[in-house]
């Protein structure tokens, strides 16, 4: 979790992931950044991400991108 | 049938009326019946080439939806999802784009290829989308298939919908769609509500700015320097008639209770252009984000190219360019889906091209703010970052109004070199004359100035519309008498204009 928090607050600096909860619908996130962050956790986590994936339960807090990437891993 | 003409207002009364009377388990059957009847009244020819589209994807997701459950490979799937594309979007790329590669072949090779005689199908651009959209929801394990082939029809061809959007979303809207709405004064009242303020946009709004903006273009040696005038004219015309129109079809979707997916929210006062495609024509931005956008930023080939461009470029430029990228490709397409011409394809670009390169300087522009002290929140920094947005958007305009490229530019050198808005005062206003104009003037001005202000409030998060149906009944209904009464006063006295969007 914390090497995913520093992606996250290094890509985007201005948002505090620790209480968001609707990163998506609040537009806190643009798909840039989304798309951003998919490129930085695919080489970290070693993961593959498919358009399937991209939906705002999945990037609308931290925890939430926490468990995408734990499901994908198993 | 134009969304504005007495026989539609007269069309949709009758669907609302029989929408209720209906037992409630078949009302969707109404809707189906009157959205084809819709359609057949546009051009029956035409009608091939709905029943195609729906055909085809409705196959091709029960399709994929067997093999799901079946347990079949990915692959299998995949073909079945490409065959189902390769079929909508194939038919709309034929009767769209062959006269324009064809008139391209012949000047390139001075050749004399005959195109298609085909008009555009109406809303073809619209509801090709939508089943693309359905189809790969469906791919991508986001909705089950609809069995049912009358039900999913309606969801292709939901009459109100169906020419100009928005583009809906299945698992938004066709529940909605089925489903027996029970008659309420509250869903009648707000959608007339919506109507009415929609053709007050259109017809008073719109249709004046639209006199100035034609008239402009209509004759360029005449008010070449006016150009910078017919820019903002148009501007005002787009958006009244686009936003205008949306909300005339989100008011119908309410009188049956059902609510569509907005396509506007204050664009003029983004701050960003990216921040400007989440406002303006939301359900296309957001069709093109889901559908294309991330699709190519995840393919195989751009996880490729976004390996090789982070050794190039270093790891946080390297990781935007192949964004970038896959922006300028999902903004060409933009651009052609407004058009088959070269116009649109500039028009694309320079909406791609500003937001790429806006995203490849974030970190500089972060680090530049950093150093003068300014947060962002500040209020004129604010403003600052919604004209500057704003005019950016405008110069795009220039190449969306104009007939070709080259007009465009002759326009964009007029608009920054010649300046006499003068001119403006001898376009006659229509069946008033010159004599008119000032008055014209005055009405689009008030116009705009209403709507600057509600949008700020709005912006703040004010509610005008809880509001207004917490007034007393009598008062809500005198002040939209009233709006119905400054369309018969102040309605544009030109040549009716049909809906810009409708020819898409």
């Amino acid at each position: 979790m914390d090497e995913l928090m520093e992606i996250l607050e290094e890509i985007c600096p201005d948002v505090d992931f620790e209480s968001e909860t609707a990163l998506v619908d609040d537009k806190l996130l643009s798909s840039f950044d989304i798309l951003s962050i998919i490129s930085e956790i695919s080489d970290a986590f070693d993961i593959t991400l498919t358009p399937a994936e991209i939906i705002p339960e999945n990037f609308n807090s931290a925890d939430a991108m926490w468990n995408m990437i734990n499901q994908l891993r198993n | 049938m134009s969304l504005i003409s007495n026989l539609f207002v007269l069309f949709v009364a009758a669907a609302v009326v029989l929408y209720y009377l209906t037992p409630k388990k078949y009302r969707w059957i109404c809707l189906l019946v009157f959205s084809y009847l819709y359609y057949l009244s546009g051009n029956a020819r035409y009608l091939f080439f709905l029943l195609f589209s729906t055909a085809v994807t409705y196959l091709c997701a029960l399709q994929i939806d067997r093999m799901q459950q079946n347990g079949s490979g990915q692959k299998s799937m995949k073909r079945v999802a490409a065959l189902g594309l390769a079929g909508n979007l194939g038919m709309l790329g034929l009767v769209k784009y062959t006269n324009f590669f064809v008139d391209n072949l012949n000047r390139i090779f001075h050749m004399n290829m005959k195109g298609l005689e085909v008009l555009l199908p109406l809303g073809i651009s619209f509801f090709t989308f939508q089943s693309s959209g359905y189809l790969l929801d469906v791919y991508w394990k986001r909705t089950r298939a609809q069995r049912n082939p009358f039900r999913y029809a309606l969801f292709v061809s939901f009459f109100p919908q169906l020419l100009q959007g928005p583009i809906g979303n299945y698992k938004r809207l066709a529940g909605q769609l089925y489903e027996g709405h029970e008659f309420s004064w509250e869903h009648i009242s707000a959608g007339l509500r919506r109507i009415i303020l929609g053709f007050c946009k259109k017809m008073i709004i719109a249709d004046w700015a639209g006199v100035f903006a034609d008239a402009i273009w209509g004759d360029l040696d005449r008010y070449n320097g006016a150009a910078f005038f017919g820019l903002l004219f148009y501007g005002i015309q787009l958006y009244g008639d686009f936003s205008g129109a949306m909300d005339v079809v989100i008011g119908i979707g309410n009188l049956f209770g059902i609510t569509m997916d907005e396509n506007f929210r204050r664009p003029y006062l983004a701050k960003s252009m990216a921040e400007f495609w989440e406002r303006w024509h939301i359900t296309l931005g957001e069709w093109m984000k889901n559908y294309v956008f991330y699709p190519i930023s995840l393919s195989k080939w751009m996880t490729r190219f976004s390996r090789w461009s982070r050794q190039k470029f270093g790891r946080k430029t390297g990781r935007v360019v192949p964004i970038a990228l896959a922006d300028l490709i999902v903004f060409f397409f933009v651009g052609i889906w407004h058009g088959a011409s070269w116009k649109y394809v500039v028009y694309g670009l320079m909406n791609g091209g500003i937001i790429a390169f806006s995203e490849l300087m974030a970190g500089q522009y972060r680090n530049w703010k950093k150093a003068l002290h300014i947060s962002g929140k500040e209020n004129w920094y604010q403003l600052f970052a919604i004209v500057r947005t704003f005019i950016l958007v405008n110069l795009r305009w220039f190449f969306d109004r104009s007939d070709s490229l080259g007009q465009g530019m002759y326009m964009v050198k007029q608009a920054f070199t010649h300046f006499q808005p003068a001119q403006i005062l001898s376009i006659p206003a229509g069946t008033g004359g010159t004599a008119f104009v000032p008055w014209a003037l005055l009405i689009i001005g008030a116009g705009c100035a209403v709507m600057v202000t509600a949008g700020i409030v709005q912006e703040r998060g004010g509610r005008l519309q809880e509001r207004m149906s917490c007034l007393p009944v009598p008062v809500t209904a005198g002040i939209y008498l009233l709006l119905l009464v400054c369309i018969g006063l102040f309605g544009s006295t030109a040549a009716p204009r049909g809906f810009i969007y409708a020819q898409f």
